[in-house]
């Protein structure tokens, strides 16, 4: 480290490239806190997790007990093991107790973008619910036609107030806070809608995800959904060749293969799989991506592809706006390119995901990683190679939802164990006298 | 200090970032822009050299430079991008010598991630496109119409991610990149794509190359005839093109910059991290390409760019060292290198950390900075003052007077220089080749001291000597009358103007004498009670060959006296307090107010208004110059009178808006001066220093001076001790080439020849982290200590570190101490009397404990833990003020009682630090990672718990650089009459070499040049027609806003600049005559 800010200090290493080696660093040591632990008041699965975007300080969680907590993870409440174990007590609770509350369980709570005055909720008892933060009652109400999985609010909105809905019913809905009702409802899914994402780069486009395995790309401002993703479209990039110089020299045939096979993807699937074939044929791939240059627009064949087989249970655009990561309930996860819409092939080795339930993946972008719900661990993947990073093993049961604050370089999860645990950056105790007995206890479990 | 800051430029950017070479000023004119981070210059080249044409601020950080030509212009144009996405493309205007903008846009996409290694901008050779890589992932084509104007940019996706670098290739009938990335296998290749501008798409390009080597970093495109890219890689040199691979493999280096020799592309200077430049020569038969070569050609500064520009001659621009001017020669010198420098650019970047230090204990600051990197790492002092740039000068030992005589009184010039020894007195003059010869006035008397000589009117001259008073023709010479002193008595002190003689003779004699033609008259004599130390009649009323009044001080009642002439009636006497004896006075007269200026015997000076009528003396102030007696002496450059004060310590007293100045002069000890306007030496002073007699003109006051010293090695921390009078350094040094072989040291160098005295090296792989000096409480010696921390190749973050405890004895770093810590020791503070040092995540309070057997151990008191890295930390009585390496800053207090220290309160922005400073008990200042100051405020009349908690963020700026360091001081003398004097000022030193004050306005001042500065963006349009409000908009990942409390001075500084119409309409707009803005604005310009 003292190194990167010598560097950094003396102009050899760019500021914005020295963050990001520190922050791939300290991701590269997550680990079960030592040194922080969120008391989790749930006495359900944790469904829900999210950070506030503002400032990164308060995570609001949903649980199946139909309860919401807000916590404060930059101040501890108190301490405990002589003042090196930071506890972060629930703020508030909001429960069935609470005159207005959700009477099942709560599937989605989501922070109000803008700010941490609002957060919103969605229940399995059919209603969307927005709340005033400072004195916890419920300003607005929605009635959905079934159990409501996820709610999205979009992170870049300046012209907008929409909560996007995804419920047991085959139509997305957009609530509207600054009129309180539902504006619009989205119709092309075939079957319930797990999960719903708002992209990163424009704030009219949604992506959603339904139990009917398709993922559709929607321009609020437009009617109709205006992309459906398709698990067989895979050639992304493949640039067409200069005609003219055919393939002669003979470096060039290497060339050509390692142009033609995505140099960041994933290589060791599609070499095993199709890359002998793309080798040996070569050009086919290039004119299916003329063709479809040609004919944009729906066709109904492609309004019928699908994403996964079997649900999609969990949707995550990229930071950069530029990739979409999708969980299936083929317990597979794509990413896809989000310009031309293609599955990038990228082979993520996971093992198992939960099929019934939406799960929440998180991202970051320095570097390039996918956090995944696998079952009772939770996975980090590289998201060019699919590679596994890290393994977190800590909870009992199933693993619902992590959520990964960018700015402290901290995971939490959520699960059906009812526990949140906090993922940090390994911490050298710099004092020994105090160091010894703290590092080997097990402190979540209590 | 307040949360309304100023923010001014003290020295600008020094670091060369881009430089490039072309015909922009005029289709016959050569010129080299260079960039220096946020300001261009363009120099145009002419046989005596490089001769600055332009000198522009832009309002944006410098990502790219290139100039090029579009079809059917005769000259160049240049593009330049910059950091935050903004571009133009700028035209010289010949007729008003200024650049006009030819197109300017916003290139930013709310997609992508911004790139790790930086922006690339580049044009096509036949100026079909220009090219952009900002984001990963993304390649951004601006196209040109057939009339060489900018289309409507649009994104290509590019599939490799990690883009070391993008190319054009020269001679392709479709615009063709070529470019050179690495894989997640961390292999490097190369590939090249034609653009289709009509699909708005690439093409899959004619060749690819696989494999390269693994420092493959820097592509060089090479024209035609040749055409393909050479690659350039850390052990090996691959020329690459459709049909020809050429390798050699070279010494392992680092190719830091590239420079074209020939326009066919043969031949191309490399420069390497180590400043070693090569010259690489692709040989070829015709048009095939048959090998390479590479000769080393010899040792420069650390090359950023290099430009060729014309017979040899090479720019050599330097981050991490000076720029330099060099010449190829054809033959190798004794030392076997090529190389010649012609001149060298000074670069103060980068500045690592500084210290503010008052050497000569006179109130004015002098900043000695860490300068530089690697070979060229020096320590630079930064001193305001004023140069003398040395004409001539001849060794003379014991000067004890100087006076210029003119050979008749209407001769402009003056001929000859009197020079006055203990017992001789020697003329000089110019003879005809302008040399300074020994000549002879035979009317004086040359076997005595003089005590004054003066031009007298008639065409003579006077000499006084402690003997007698000699009037002598200065046509003739020789001597017309004589006025000898009582026997017994012998004059003291003298002195004249061209009509009058006062003197004084031993007793308190006062003689007063008139000079007429040919004939010198005693008119008056006076006994005074005491002895008199000094005199003067310098005439400063209507009549500029007559006083009305004299003024002299005193031995024994310590006071100066004004008389009217001539009948030697005492008007005024001041006594002036203390044991010092006044040593000169001077009756002078600025901007129409007449001063009495008196300075003393231990290097002090008083001044006085002065009222000519009543003789009266009001607004005494007194200022400390130096410790020597100072003599005064009246000069003018520039039709502008000022006082030259001739001590240990030179300086120029001058005044604006009618306010004295001090500003020094950089020059050591000087015993005497007097202005010798010569025809050969016009506008000159003498001066009699040490042995020599030195003949000068003097530069423009207040200009900052800057002095190197060159170590050879990387300074990274430096502190000065007062009590042992020395600076002690944390330094590295490369061993040869290889970056494994650092050595680390403390040095001890002695404050005034900047020596090294003593070194401490430091162990194996332990790095100096902090350095301190500082005492402790029940100790009254003063140690210096060093923070240290153990880099283990294999360990990401140090687990092991040092605290050394040092003292100075004879001259030598003594160990008394040493303390091992957990972690790296980042920061190092004295608190209450004990040390507090910022270790890895915590921040730690040592005791300075007395054992039994009598010596002396650090002992750990309390701690606290919670950040993720404390490298920043400020203390100000029990506060503590830390800067974490991404948690902002956080506001920590030391409880006596119970010995702990506890979080107060925290900045939750996630701001990545880079300096924190304490501005006053409740305003932090801070720098980021993104280039931004901000300022935080401690809230502790907070209702709330959590508002108690939260340091609340109150300015905020964008500063366009990365601070290191902040100091509190200041570079200029700090008087105690000017308004300005009371203004609080903080120092930064940054990455660019820029040093920076920061200084804290009152809000009625602040408001009014807020004011200003938004009548100013109205009226100063930025170069490229980039905004200013944007540029100093605060700017990160999360958020960008506008700067508040925060002015840049740069700007409104700029206002004196203007025309007078300009300022004439600002003055309408904010209602304030022309007069009071250059009044304020140039109050502030004394700030710095």
């Amino acid at each position: 480290m003292w190194k990167e800010i010598g560097g950094r200090e003396a102009g050899q290493i760019r500021p914005n490239s020295f963050a990001n080696r520190v922050k791939s660093h300290r991701l590269s040591t997550l680990q079960l806190s030592n040194y922080k632990e969120i008391v989790s008041p749930h006495k359900g699965s944790i469904n829900s997790l999210q950070v506030d975007l503002t400032e990164e300080r308060y995570l609001l969680s949903g649980a199946s007990d139909s309860s919401v907590a807000v916590y404060d993870v930059q101040r501890a409440t108190d301490y405990e093991g002589g003042g090196h174990i930071a506890k972060h007590r629930s703020v508030f609770v909001v429960d069935k107790q609470h005159e207005h509350g959700h009477k099942y369980a709560i599937s989605s709570a989501i922070w109000y973008p803008v700010d941490t005055g609002l957060f919103v909720t969605g229940s399995y008892d059919h209603y969307v619910k927005v709340w005033d933060t400072n004195c916890t009652r419920v300003v607005m109400n929605f009635k959905m036609p079934g159990k409501v999985y996820r709610t999205a609010m979009s992170p870049l909105a300046a012209s907008h107030m929409l909560i996007a809905a995804g419920t047991e019913d085959v139509q997305v809905r957009l609530c509207d806070i600054a009129s309180g009702a539902i504006s619009q409802t989205l119709s092309g899914h075939r079957d319930g809608i797990m999960t719903v994402e708002w992209s990163t780069s424009s704030e009219w486009i949604l992506v959603t995800g339904g139990c009917d395995g398709a993922i559709r790309f929607w321009d609020i401002r437009r009617a109709g959904c205006f992309r459906v993703l398709d698990q067989s479209q895979s050639q992304l990039g493949r640039r067409p060749p200069l005609l003219k110089r055919k393939v002669s020299i003979s470096k060039s045939l290497s060339a050509g293969q390692n142009s033609s096979v995505k140099p960041r993807a994933p290589q060791k699937k599609s070499a095993n799989g199709n890359g002998v074939r793309q080798s040996s044929v070569g050009r086919i791939p290039a004119k299916g991506s003329v063709r479809q240059r040609l004919h944009p627009g729906m066709l109904s064949s492609q309004d019928r592809a699908t994403a996964h087989y079997g649900a999609v249970t969990g949707l995550k655009v990229t930071e950069n706006g530029m990739y979409l990561l999708s969980a299936g309930s083929d317990s597979r996860i794509r990413l896809w390119d989000i310009e031309s819409g293609r599955n990038t092939l990228v082979n993520f080795e996971t093992v198992r995901l939960q099929t019934s339930k939406p799960i929440q993946l998180a991202t970051t972008q320095d570097p390039a990683v996918v956090f995944v719900p696998c079952m009772t661990a939770v996975k980090a993947f590289d998201i060019w190679s699919g590679k596994t990073c890290l393994t977190f093993r800590g909870h009992y049961e199933y693993v619902n939802c992590c959520c990964f604050s960018s700015q402290d370089q901290e995971l939490y999860t959520g699960g059906n164990d009812r526990q949140i645990l906090v993922w940090c950056p390994s911490r050298h105790i710099s004092d020994g006298v105090d160091a010894g007995p703290m590092q080997d206890q097990d402190n979540w479990s209590d | 200090m307040s949360i309304w800051n100023y923010v001014v430029t003290a020295h600008k950017p020094t670091n060369v970032t881009h430089s490039c070479v072309g015909n922009f000023t005029s289709p016959q004119e050569l010129n080299l822009i260079i960039a220096k981070c946020t300001r261009i210059e363009i120099h145009l080249l002419t046989p005596q050299g490089l001769q600055p044409m332009l000198d522009v601020p832009i309002y944006g950080r410098i990502a790219t430079l290139e100039l090029f030509r579009p079809h059917g212009e005769a000259q160049d144009f240049l593009f330049i991008a910059t950091e935050r996405y903004k571009f133009c493309v700028l035209q010289w205007d010949a007729e008003s010598s200024e650049l006009i903008t030819r197109a300017m846009g916003d290139v930013s996409d709310r997609i992508g991630r911004p790139t790790d290694n930086g922006q690339i901008g580049i044009i096509d050779p036949d100026c079909r496109l220009i090219g952009l890589h900002l984001y990963d992932g993304l390649f951004k084509v601006i196209p040109f119409d057939n009339k060489g104007q900018l289309k409507e940019a649009f994104n290509i996706r590019l599939e490799e991610l990690q883009v070391l670098d993008i190319k054009f290739l020269y001679g392709c009938a479709k615009p063709t990149i070529v470019v050179l990335y690495q894989d997640n296998k961390d292999a490097r290749h190369v590939k090249t794509y034609e653009v289709a501008l009509k699909d708005k798409d690439f093409v899959e390009g004619p060749w690819s190359q696989n494999n390269l080597d693994n420092g493959a970093d820097l592509l060089i495109p090479v024209p035609p005839p040749l055409c393909g890219v050479l690659i350039i890689g850390e052990e090996t040199i691959v020329y690459c093109s459709a049909n020809a691979f050429k390798a050699i493999p070279i010494r392992p280096s680092i190719t830091k910059a590239y420079g074209r020799v020939d326009a066919d592309g043969s031949r191309y200077l490399l420069g390497d991290h180590a400043g070693l430049l090569h010259l690489l020569v692709i040989t070829h038969e015709k048009e095939k390409v048959t090998g390479l070569k590479i000769e080393l050609l010899g040792e420069t500064s650390i090359a950023s760019t290099i430009s060729y520009l014309d017979n040899a001659v090479v720019y050599i621009g330097s981050s991490y060292g000076d720029s330099q001017l060099i010449k190829l020669n054809l033959q190798p010198d004794a030392k076997g290198s090529y190389v010649e420098v012609l001149e060298r650019y000074v670069n103060l970047g980068p500045i690592v950390d500084f210290c503010v230090v008052d050497l000569e204990r006179q109130g004015q600051g002098q900043v000695v900075t860490c300068s530089g990197a690697y070979k060229d790492g020096s320590l630079r002092i930064v001193r305001n003052g004023i140069g003398i740039n040395e004409q001539a000068s001849v060794e003379l030992q014991g000067i004890k007077g100087m006076w210029s005589l003119r050979s008749s009184t209407d001769d402009p010039f003056d001929t000859f220089l009197v020079v006055s020894f203990i017992s001789e007195t020697r003329i000089l003059a110019m003879n005809l080749e302008d040399e300074l010869e020994e000549t002879e006035i035979e009317g004086f008397c040359s076997q005595t001291q003089t005590l004054f000589c003066h031009d007298a009117i008639y065409n003579q001259l006077v000499q006084v000597t402690s003997g007698s008073v000699r009037l002598v023709s200065s046509t003739s010479r020789e001597l017309r009358n004589e006025w000898k002193s009582p026997p017994g008595y012998s004059v003291n002190v003298a002195t004249a103007n061209a009509s009058q003689v006062l003197l004084a003779t031993g007793g308190g004699h006062l003689v007063y004498l008139e000079i007429g033609d040919g004939i010198l008259t005693e008119v008056k004599h006076a006994q005074l009670e005491y002895e008199i130390s000094c005199l003067d009649i310098n005439p400063i009323g209507e009549n500029p060959s007559y006083s009305q009044i004299a003024a002299v001080g005193m031995w024994t009642d310590i006071s100066v006296r004004i008389f009217s002439l001539p009948d030697l009636n005492l008007i005024t006497k001041e006594h002036l307090g203390g044991e010092i004896i006044p040593r000169s006075v001077l009756l002078c007269a600025f901007e129409g107010i007449s001063y009495l200026l008196c300075a003393l015997g231990d290097g002090h000076l008083l001044n006085f208004l002065l009222n000519m009528k009543t003789g009266e003396l009001t607004d005494r102030k007194k200022v400390s110059l130096g410790t020597q007696p100072i003599t005064l002496r009246t000069f003018s450059s520039k039709n502008t009178t000022h006082v030259f004060a001739a001590s240990d310590r030179p300086t120029v007293i001058y005044s604006s808006n009618k306010k004295l100045l001090y500003s020094n002069v950089n020059l050591k000890e000087v015993s005497h001066m007097c202005p010798f306007n010569s025809a050969a030496f016009p506008d000159s002073l003498a001066i009699a220093k040490e042995g020599e007699l030195t003949i000068g003109t003097i530069d423009d006051i207040q200009k900052l001076h800057i002095r190197s010293i060159p170590l050879g090695e990387h300074p990274r921390r430096i502190c000065h001790q007062e009590q042992s009078r020395t600076f002690a350094i944390c330094s590295l040094k490369n061993q040869s080439c290889a970056e494994e072989s650092e050595m680390h040291f403390v040095r001890l160098l002695d404050d005034q020849t900047f020596e090294f005295i003593s070194t401490y090296p430091l162990d194996t792989f332990e790095y100096g982290c902090s350095i301190l000096s500082c005492s402790f409480s029940d100790d009254s010696n003063v140690y210096y200590c060093v923070g240290t921390a153990y880099v283990l190749p294999e360990e990401n973050e140090p687990t092991k570190g040092r605290i050394l405890v040092f003292i100075v004895e004879d001259g030598k770093l003594q160990l008394i101490a040493e303390k091992e810590t957990k972690g790296a020791v980042y920061s190092l503070n004295a608190f209450n009397g004990k040390l507090l040092a910022a270790i890895n995540q915590k921040i730690q309070l040592y005791k300075w404990m007395l054992r039994d057997d009598g010596t002396r151990e650090l002992q750990s008191e309390c701690g606290h833990h919670g950040h993720i890295l404390a490298l920043y930390v400020q203390t100000r009585g029990d506060f503590i003020v830390v800067g974490d390496l991404m948690k902002s800053i956080s506001l920590l207090i030391y409880k006596h009682e119970e010995g702990a220290i506890e979080e107060r309160a925290r900045d939750y922005n996630a701001n990545w630090m880079s300096a924190v400073e304490i501005l006053d008990d409740d305003i932090y200042l801070g720098a980021e990672n993104n280039f931004n100051l901000f300022t935080v405020r401690k809230n502790s009349e907070g209702a709330t718990d959590e508002e108690r908690g939260r340091l609340e963020v109150v300015g905020e700026y964008h500063l366009g650089e990365f601070v290191n360091r902040f100091r509190h001081g200041s570079l200029v003398m700090r008087l105690p009459d000017s308004d300005v004097g009371q203004i609080p000022t903080v120092i930064f030193g940054t990455v660019n070499g820029v040093i920076g004050v920061i200084a804290s306005l009152p809000h009625e001042q602040y408001l009014f040049l807020e004011k200003l500065q938004t009548n100013l963006r109205k009226v100063i349009k930025g170069v490229g027609g980039l905004n200013h409000e944007q540029w100093r908009s605060f700017n990160n990942e999360k958020k960008t806003v506008d700067a508040k409390n925060f002015l840049d001075g740069d700007l409104i500084e700029s206002f004196l600049d203007l025309s007078r119409s300009r300022m004439d309409e600002i003055s309408k707009t904010m209602n304030v005559s022309v007069e009071e803005l250059c009044k304020r604005v140039e109050e502030l310009t004394r700030l710095h």
